[in-house]
């Protein structure tokens, strides 16, 4: 074996470590807990509302799965006549 | 024994053709792992946002009850409720009131939950999810517990102290003490949550006590929830139900059609740099196909010129997925993924902090693994595979 292929080799396997030793350590430092999992299933048992925080989207809205069949108001958060705005899919089969 | 399978010569030989092309190869190196970043960091985000929104779907009403009037929410009565309990089946169903807050200063929107007063039942709850918990703060009623981004946003918007002004429907003002934040292990669920009790909050919104925004309904056997919405939709025609299966059927779509996005992007990228390989690779360029020629002329076979094709691809591509995942586990889950995240928040000015729960989802590693390496090498193996199989005089002239 000559130089470059030994260095191949070690690229490849110290990629490799490196692979393993991030997924072990993303799965130690940085998935759900049982703790958290209780946590959140306890906040939304309280709030009883749908989504996170993150899918605020263009109408500055949460909550698009209990909002609006569709609405004009979506385009500005400045809008005042708010309540459920935002777009979504027609998926409620109660609503057929 | 594996020296016997893998002919180290070959790959001796594969490296120094990878290097006698540097420049050319670092190109498609650093694009294949640009490409690989970029598909494997949106489908961890996507993985990571269903996990987590999946987490708590069991914990969502199975029936949720608004009035529709003219394609729009309104408030519906509260003698719904009773209506609604009386169809067998039904367990519970509670009149909720909850809306959107929109704070001016800053232009963000709150979404403020209304709760039955401040009773024992939530002590328990409020302990594991709020912290600077002060119960006998809470029992005084004119007080609320709000998400890290909405007390972040009062800070924002100069309240530096611990209370905020509601402005109410007519003009004046609702004062209310914090009497606590949301703890942040929760906070892609409760950032820009205020919880208060529903007094408060029918003052605010000025709802009187006989309307209530939605109904959420609970049904003892889990089979009969659509049943029970059909019923429903019976009695009052004019409301839309939505079920806990609505819910999921939601989410679903909401992040599909996200990861759909970008999906398309990068067929349409994946595409444009199959046909760069293709084109490099179906037109060898003279100086390559006088390469296989020499080497055929001095007793390879095509077999040994396929073999060291093969290395050649396989080491650019292994190393590019690799270097690509890696990367993308570390961009995602270690830098909560700067620029990437703004398309999965959308433009909000009440930011979390996307700290996301992280999981080891083989079926996306194989995806993009299949979806990159063996398509490379394909791209590589058959125009040698031609240029190989043709008579070596012909080619060397």
């Amino acid at each position: 074996m000559n130089k470059k292929t030994t260095y191949l080799f070690y690229t490849i396997i110290s990629l490799l470590t490196l692979f393993f030793i991030q997924i072990i350590y993303l799965q130690n430092n940085k998935s759900m807990t049982k703790e958290m999992k209780e946590a959140k299933i306890e906040f939304v048992q309280l709030v009883q509302l749908p989504d996170l925080a993150i899918s605020t989207e263009a109408t500055y809205v949460r909550h698009r799965s209990l909002a609006d069949i569709f609405s004009i108001y979506k385009d500005d958060g400045n809008l005042r006549e708010y309540f459920p705005t935002t777009f979504t899919y027609s998926h409620s089969q109660g609503y057929k | 024994m594996i020296k016997e399978k893998i002919n180290l010569y070959l790959i001796q030989y594969a490296i120094n053709a990878i290097l006698r092309q540097k420049s050319k190869n670092f190109f498609i190196l650093t694009i294949f792992i640009l490409l690989t970043f970029l598909l494997t960091s949106i489908f961890f985000i996507s993985n990571s946002i269903k996990y987590e929104l999946n987490s708590t779907v069991e914990a969502l009403p199975q029936i949720t009850v608004q009035k529709i009037k003219a394609g729009k929410s309104y408030d519906i009565d509260t003698s719904v409720v009773d209506d609604i309990l009386t169809i067998t089946g039904v367990t519970d169903a509670v009149a909720r009131v909850w809306g959107y807050y929109y704070f001016e200063n800053v232009g963000v929107n709150f979404t403020i939950v209304g709760l039955d007063t401040y009773e024992n039942q939530y002590k328990k709850s409020f302990e594991n999810i709020v912290k600077k918990f002060d119960l006998n703060e809470l029992s005084e009623n004119s007080s609320m517990i709000v998400g890290q981004g909405v007390f972040e946003s009062f800070k924002k918007g100069y309240y530096l102290q611990n209370y905020f002004n509601f402005i109410k429907p007519d003009g004046s003002i609702k004062k209310l003490t914090i009497a606590g934040t949301f703890n942040s292990d929760i906070q892609l669920e409760s950032n820009d949550v205020i919880i208060m009790s529903k007094e408060n909050i029918r003052e605010i919104f000025d709802i009187n006590e006989d309307k209530t925004t939605d109904i959420v309904v609970k049904v003892a056997n889990p089979e009969e929830i659509d049943t029970i919405a059909q019923k429903i939709k019976l009695i009052y025609p004019d409301t839309r139900v939505v079920t806990s299966e609505d819910f999921k059927v939601s989410y679903q779509n909401i992040f599909n059609y996200k990861s759909g996005i970008f999906l398309t992007i990068f067929i349409i990228s994946l595409f444009t740099f199959f046909i760069i390989i293709y084109d490099k690779s179906s037109g060898l360029s003279s100086e390559e196909k006088r390469e296989i020629g020499i080497l055929k002329a001095i007793g390879w076979t095509v077999d040994d010129v396929l073999k060291e094709k093969f290395y050649e691809s396989f080491i650019i591509s292994f190393l590019a997925y690799m270097i690509g995942i890696i990367s993308a586990f570390a961009f995602v889950y270690l830098f909560q993924a700067p620029l990437l995240r703004e398309v999965f928040v959308g433009y909000s000015e009440l930011k979390t902090t996307f700290e996301l729960p992280f999981v080891f989802d083989f079926q996306t590693l194989f995806l993009v693994f299949f979806l990159s390496v063996p398509i490379y090498i394909a791209a590589t193996i058959i125009p040698s595979w031609r240029t190989a199989t043709l008579e070596t005089d012909e080619v060397i002239r």
